[in-house]
């Protein structure tokens, strides 16, 4: 063709400045323009994370600050940080751990955990049996009967019930279960160990009750052998296709890239094919049994992780089938994992990107209690770790059960709230990929419109199905109806700017429902109520 | 995002914006030349020579050699007892089409054999990541960055070619978008670019009578915080008003172009749609998912699993084709499709395949030197010939083809940016 690229390798700043401009084609801003804009921008950046510090009480932060920016890439890197101003706004340290170990701040919460303390409150919640849920277990109970049922059950009922109760129970519990770090956990390992419904149906109502919910505050290696022992799981990467040479990896890998060791836990292909092997005749039986098939297991010789499992007489006993349960009890528990679940753990509870030194203390605890979930919740979620953490982002699900936790409706149904949440992006178990929901803002800030609506939607709701009342907001001044709202959404804590700019919404007076309704979706719209 | 009716409930806005656009730019006498779908809607402005590009991805690693295959080579056949396209000289019903002496393309995509016979469209085979990685989700972050076991890069490849390129329309509110569930990585970096999973329900919900105040209120309180999330808050409400000026339930495509019911379907018609519209949208990027075919693959089943992917995948792109790139006016767009690998040569024990490494790639347009399969030193898919005895190699990075796209066909020499420590070679893509 006779072409010639211009290839352009200058990647430091100061390369970039000294390069002469590029004369490219019309319309190609120059190399210099760029790199100048970005430094600027770099700049700006690290001057309100200066703020920032002074605004924690002038302690430096710890969070580690990036390399000196030299070239583009790490540029755009920092530009995608997220904020620091809010901190100077949250001080309570008990607002900002139930911002953290909850799906959203009540104005009873938040009494109630002032009144009990930061440790109190915290321990509490890092034992769900002592809390009392009765209540809610009830509703659950009579509302989503298929929730209880065996496999066999599950499989002759109305499956678009199985779907949505399951989907509808997620909401509910997260919105009014008081055992709200045992929620977030269950939302943290749904990702962990995404399975999308679509793909293994009503098998996905036995893992979440099986796996998920009866782990989520237990032992790691309790819950990741669950989850191998899940049907659903089975089904999902296809370990029920792998058999004795005609193997299946999917589950071999994933199990190491996304449940245990991650990606660079130092596995190679080799491994990958080995522990299919290992596992083949890990299958499913009936209407969804796990079930351990002889017939189809690979008795020869393998090697995984450097571990040898020797070859076994072909046989009809368990034998086969423990080879591939010891090697998950040492993935369980290997430092690669420890390390991988410490970062996750943290950044999902914390930040989104948390020093090596808080990451190292999470990992120490893993490796001393053997996985201990809430021990490593502890580590993570100390009063200094969390006044000195930067305001995360709050995905659909997250900001959809905050929004009705703040609004505190009469509920005899989430249907509303399920249809929101799928309008604004995340449909309960539709992830299709292994790696689950991602956790990061910059892939759901841009869906702010659908968010916008939902929360007009959900303030308006008046139906008897699911009744926000609005006359608590309805004050005698439009500065005392915004400051019922900032209490009740808030926990009080938002810029005195954003309070006079809610009422002056309200004004001349909330009187009109119709508006305070419309004031109310503003304030869950708006930027302070996306955080957490 | 169902309330809002853009083209029934709303007359009062309409009107004022039929005012504005007519009181603007192109007057009346231009007004009566727009198409009926696109009634508000300024064309003026000085054309631009580069090109908009439209970047697929093709999500879950997909089979190239399911789509476009080695039909003289006796190891494909050999290594897929149950799953090989059959020839295309053979009798089977499910035969694949010659491209040439040595490819076929799978039946399931023959719709996109006239626009390979009109020349706009290259496929790319062997192509893909030199990193061996065989993890969906590294494999997707090394293509979308444009850079392997980078943690410090977080933009797009997209995305940095629109933050070191002027745009094309200095007034557009909107630059780039994802007809994605989500900001796809492809564009991140990118200014003034949103995910936008419906352009045509894309609005402020609630009373008409009050949505100006708090749409206003919202500008006022975005306004006031950090970019990360007040930026894209901002390009929403300012997308808003322009997406209401375009009826896409409306939208008529030309050249007989059906557009498949399907979510990339109607994402590509939203594409062409967005195009023709000329907002100064210069790069859109689409999803399609299926391609994780580990098991009960079909590829040449009417029906199958693979096969009804590769359908609406292939019957999207045509109808694209017809639609922008030659029906009554061919517009200046690029469309590239690749995924983050290919799957084994030999299939596993359901009727699958496992993660492999080399897949290829479509390139289509009307600067695309195209009705050609580009190869690099192709050779038997003999065991020996295979990287770890097992996948095609990848013996063209996918970057060579990115490069030459962003340089020939959308005017940005900034390829060290974009493609950092890297030196392309050049394939010829491009015209």
């Amino acid at each position: 063709m006779g072409v010639t690229l211009e290839h352009d390798e200058v990647h430091g700043a100061e390369q970039g400045l000294a390069t002469a401009e590029v004369s490219g084609e019309a319309g190609v801003s120059s190399r210099r323009k760029f790199f100048v804009t970005a430094a600027a921008a770099a700049m700006v950046i690290g001057g309100a994370k200066e703020a920032r510090a002074q605004a924690v009480g002038g302690r430096r932060a710890r969070r580690k600050l990036p390399e000196p920016v030299r070239g583009v890439s790490l540029a755009l890197a920092s530009a995608a940080a997220p904020p620091d101003a809010q901190l100077a706004v949250w001080r309570d340290p008990v607002g900002r751990l139930l911002r953290r170990a909850t799906l959203g701040i009540t104005k009873e919460e938040l009494t109630r955990a002032k009144a009990l303390g930061f440790s109190k409150y915290l321990e509490e919640q890092l034992r769900p049996s002592t809390i009392d849920d009765r209540e809610v277990a009830a509703f659950v109970a009579t509302n989503y009967p298929t929730l209880k049922m065996t496999p066999e059950e599950l499989y002759g009922a109305d499956q678009g019930k199985v779907s949505t109760e399951l989907q509808e129970s997620t909401i509910y519990r997260a919105a009014f279960s008081k055992r709200q770090l045992y929620e977030r956990m269950v939302e943290f390992w749904s990702d962990h160990f995404n399975i999308d419904r679509e793909k293994v149906g009503y098998l996905k109502t036995t893992d979440d009750r099986d796996v998920i919910r009866k782990h989520a505050l237990g032992k790691f290696p309790t819950l990741l052998k669950a989850s191998a022992h899940s049907a659903a799981m089975m089904r999902y990467l296809d370990q029920t296709d792998s058999r004795r040479g005609n193997i299946n990896e999917n589950y071999a890998r994933e199990i190491m890239e996304l449940h245990s060791v991650g990606v660079d836990g130092g596995y190679t292909q080799q491994d990958v094919n080995e522990l299919a092997r290992v596992l083949t005749g890990w299958t499913v039986s009936g209407r969804g049994i796990f079930t351990y098939d002889a017939q189809i297991h690979d008795f020869g010789p393998k090697s995984v992780l450097g571990k040898t499992v020797p070859a076994t007489a072909v046989g009809k006993g368990l034998a086969g089938k423990n080879e591939a349960d010891a090697i998950i009890d040492a993935l369980a528990l290997h430092p690669k994992t420890a390390h991988y679940i410490a970062i996750k753990m943290t950044k999902f509870l914390l930040q989104y990107d948390p020093t090596d030194a808080m990451v190292a203390a999470v990992e120490a605890e893993f490796t001393k209690t053997k996985g201990d979930i809430p021990s490593m919740i502890r580590v993570i979620l100390t009063e200094q770790n969390l006044m000195g953490a930067p305001v995360k982002y709050k995905r659909p699900f997250h900001w959809a059960v905050s929004s009705v936790r703040a609004l505190g409706p009469s509920v005899t149904s989430v249907s509303v709230v399920r249809g929101l949440v799928d309008n604004m992006g995340q449909s309960l178990f539709a992830w299709d990929t292994p790696d689950g929901y991602p956790d990061k803002m910059e892939f759901w800030s841009g869906l702010v419109l659908a968010r916008w609506n939902a929360a007009n939607s959900i303030a308006g709701q008046t139906a008897a199905t699911f009744n926000f009342n609005v006359t608590p907001f309805v004050g005698t001044t439009a500065e005392t109806g915004a400051d019922l709202i900032v209490e009740r959404l808030f926990g009080g804590e938002v810029p005195e700017s954003f309070r006079t700019r809610l009422a002056d919404f309200l004004r001349p007076a909330p009187t009109n429902t119709a508006r305070v309704r419309e004031a109310v979706g503003l304030a869950l719209s708006s930027s302070q109520f996306q955080w957490y | 995002m169902s309330q809002h009716v853009h083209d029934t409930g709303c007359e009062e806005y309409n009107t004022l914006t039929r005012r504005a656009f007519v009181g603007a730019a192109a007057g009346v006498a231009a007004a009566a030349t727009l198409p009926a779908w696109l009634p508000k809607v300024v064309l003026a402005q000085s054309a631009s020579s580069r090109d908009i590009i439209v970047s697929v991805f093709l999500r879950g690693g997909s089979d190239g050699l399911s789509m476009v295959y080695p039909f003289t080579d006796t190891n494909y056949y050999t290594g897929r007892p149950t799953i090989a396209i059959p020839r295309p000289d053979s009798n089977s019903a499910t035969r694949g089409i010659a491209l040439n002496g040595q490819f076929g393309i799978s039946a399931a995509m023959s719709s996109l054999v006239p626009a390979y016979q009109a020349g706009n469209l290259l496929v790319v085979h062997g192509a893909g990541l030199v990193d061996n990685t065989r993890s969906h989700f590294d494999a997707q972050r090394f293509i979308e960055v444009g850079k392997a076991r980078d943690p410090n890069l977080v933009s797009g490849w997209l995305g940095r070619h629109l933050a070191t390129s002027t745009p094309m329309r200095s007034n557009a509110p909107l630059r780039a978008l994802g007809l994605t569930q989500g900001m796809p990585r492809t564009l991140v970096g990118a200014p003034k670019s949103l995910p936008i999973p419906n352009p045509a329900g894309f609005g402020l919900g609630g009373s008409t009578t009050t949505r100006t105040e708090r749409s206003a209120w919202l500008r006022g309180d975005y306004e006031a915080v950090d970019t990360s999330i007040g930026a894209p808050a901002l390009d929403a409400l300012n997308t808003v008003t322009l997406l209401n000026n375009i009826n896409f339930n409306g939208y008529v495509p030309s050249g007989g172009a059906v557009y498949p019911n399907t979510g990339f379907g109607r994402g590509m018609r939203s594409a062409a749609a967005l195009i023709k519209a000329d907002i100064g949208i210069e790069a859109l990027q689409l999803d399609i998912g299926g391609w994780d075919t580990h098991s009960g693959q079909a590829p040449a089943v009417v029906n199958g699993n693979m096969a009804r992917t590769m359908t609406d995948l292939a019957q999207s792109l045509a109808a694209f084709h017809a639609d922008a790139l030659t029906g009554g006016v061919s517009y200046n767009v690029t469309v590239v499709v690749l995924s983050e690998f290919g799957r084994n040569v030999r299939e596993n024990g359901s009727q699958g395949t496992d993660h492999g490494r080399g897949s290829c790639m479509f390139v289509m347009g009307p600067g695309i030197a195209g009705g050609r399969v580009m190869t690099n030193n192709w050779v038997p898919l003999a065991r020996e010939n295979l990287e770890s005895g097992q996948d095609l190699r990848v013996t063209i990075d996918h970057r060579d083809i990115l490069s030459e796209i962003v340089s020939r066909r959308l005017g940005n020499t900034n390829l060290g940016v974009i493609f950092p420590s890297y030196v392309p070679t050049v394939r010829g893509v491009t015209l």
